[in-house]
């Protein structure tokens, strides 16, 4: 009973190495708090964080499959938009999620340890491994049934890093508008959706006439579905992408970001 | 030690902005047990929010130099969809306390049987009291910020609190919010007077009660 009536450390101490440590250990403490929250104890539990995402882009790629549109390069439909799919899935996913990112956690904010930012970080690296756990799934199978293994992995891996990163960038953004204003968790859905054709998540950029390849290479996303799919398909078809624009992007949201949610939780009424 | 520095809080409604701290200065030292009296609507809960640092002021600056805990007495700080043993993991891992011995402990002090191992929200009002309440002991602060829990729940546990306040005695400071006066005096050595927006602070309890009574 005495044992855990040690002194408590003082808040986030003022060392770079203390605060990084309280950090990683209150992200550890709310990336299990989701956990159980989100899939509770009851049948498949935690299994559902990857089999969401899994059915989901299984059905679209069957649904493609058995329609049998073809893919521009004469890639198997299947695999394209399982590979469009999932990235598609975990930007949407982020993004939808972020007006609420806050609200929910609001309680969490009576512990000083605990910032918004632990919390959204904590969401979206959950939902990353999610997304990404699925996305392993497919290639696995992809490889035993197509017999085609993705040309470099560290490729695709990379692009999924990036898109959860901007994501998450733009995901602050909101997440700190919406204590503000009820209008970005009316509006996410219909932007999300209607934005949907834009992200590069559906087609390629070789596949449009080289005016309209320069106005989709601005959108930051397109390159990175661009990238996942080189490192799936290699050489199989053209790729155009530009690592340093996406990290540009990422670094400007994220920064923008981190400085919003800050003002935001000033302003913040519990 | 905390230092509160002309602390005002304003809030926006849509009748115009509303201030409620109005300038507060004001500093407790550790050990201190202080009340806070104040009628209903006075401020004593945005008072303590602004300490415990879950909200912000409008202007001027809390300085802590112990740690503080989350205002108790709200079911704020916990999760209603989570037992109360993973509450107290969750406590534990965001507070960096040994996880076995905060689970024994907050069982032990909380006295939930059965419940302990169930979600929050099927918990009486004071359950979820008495958990918040243990939950709070078990990290250990030099400062325990209490919004009249005590008075609310049965006189058993306020009496288990009571003692466990006391054998802080030393090291860990109280700052109780009531509108009782009765309260203040059986848990309290000094008190203060929150009023129209402002703290005055008198090293006599008995002085402070009269003020109040007579507000």
């Amino acid at each position: 009973m005495t044992d855990a009536a040690l002194p408590a450390p003082a808040r986030r101490g003022t060392r770079i190495g203390d605060v990084l440590a309280c950090q990683l250990r209150v992200i550890g403490a709310l990336v299990l708090r989701e956990l159980g929250t989100r899939f509770g104890r009851d049948n498949l539990g935690y299994l559902w964080l990857f089999v969401e995402p899994a059915l989901l882009g299984g059905a679209l790629g069957t649904l493609h499959y058995v329609v049998a549109h073809s893919v521009p390069g004469g890639l198997n439909p299947f695999e394209f938009w399982v590979i469009a799919y999932i990235p598609f899935y975990l930007l949407r996913g982020v993004i939808n999620r972020a007006p609420f990112g806050i609200q929910a956690n609001q309680s969490l904010l009576y512990h000083r340890n605990v910032t918004v930012l632990d919390i959204l970080v904590a969401r979206n690296l959950l939902e990353g491994a999610a997304v990404l756990g699925a996305l392993i799934i497919f290639l696995v199978f992809f490889g035993i049934i197509f017999g085609h293994w993705p040309s470099d992995p560290f490729k695709m891996l990379f692009g999924m890093v990036l898109m959860l990163l901007l994501a998450h960038g733009v995901s602050l953004l909101i997440s700190a508008g919406a204590v503000y204003t009820e209008l970005f968790e009316r509006l996410v859905h219909l932007v999300t959706y209607l934005s949907m054709p834009l992200l590069g998540a559906f087609w390629m950029v070789f596949w449009l006439p080289y005016e309209a390849q320069r106005l989709a290479l601005w959108i930051p996303s397109v390159h990175i579905f661009e990238l996942i799919r080189d490192g799936h398909f290699g050489n199989l078809v053209p790729t155009t992408y530009d690592i340093g624009y996406v990290l540009a992007w990422i670094a400007g949201t994220n920064l923008l970001g981190m400085a919003a949610i800050r003002r935001a939780r000033r302003d913040l009424v519990l | 030690m905390i230092r509160l520095h002309d602390l005002h809080k304003a809030y926006k409604t849509h009748l115009g902005v509303k201030p409620v701290l109005r300038g507060i200065d004001a500093t407790f030292r550790p050990g201190e047990k202080v009340g806070i009296l104040g009628r209903n609507g006075a401020g004593k809960t945005t008072l303590l929010r602004l300490i415990a640092g879950v909200e912000y002021p409008t202007t001027g600056k809390v300085e802590r130099q112990m740690s503080v805990s989350w205002p108790l007495g709200f079911a704020g700080a916990m999760h209603y969809s989570i037992t109360g043993a993973d509450n107290a993991r969750f406590i534990a891992r965001i507070y960096g306390k040994p996880i076995q011995e905060t689970v024994d402990f907050v069982q032990d002090f909380s006295e939930l049987g059965e419940y302990y191992r169930l979600p929050v929200r099927t918990y009486s009002s004071g359950m979820i009291m008495r958990l918040g309440f243990a939950l709070s002991l078990a990290v250990d602060f030099e400062c325990y910020l209490v919004d009249e829990v005590i008075a609310v729940g049965d006189s058993r546990f306020g009496e288990r609190c009571r003692k466990a306040l006391a054998e802080r005695q030393a090291r860990s400071a109280l700052l109780l919010v009531s509108h009782q006066a009765e309260t203040v005096r059986s848990f309290c050595t000094t008190a203060a007077v929150l009023n129209d927006g402002r703290l005055t602070r008198y090293d006599d309890l008995d002085q402070a009660i009269a003020v109040y009574q007579a507000v």
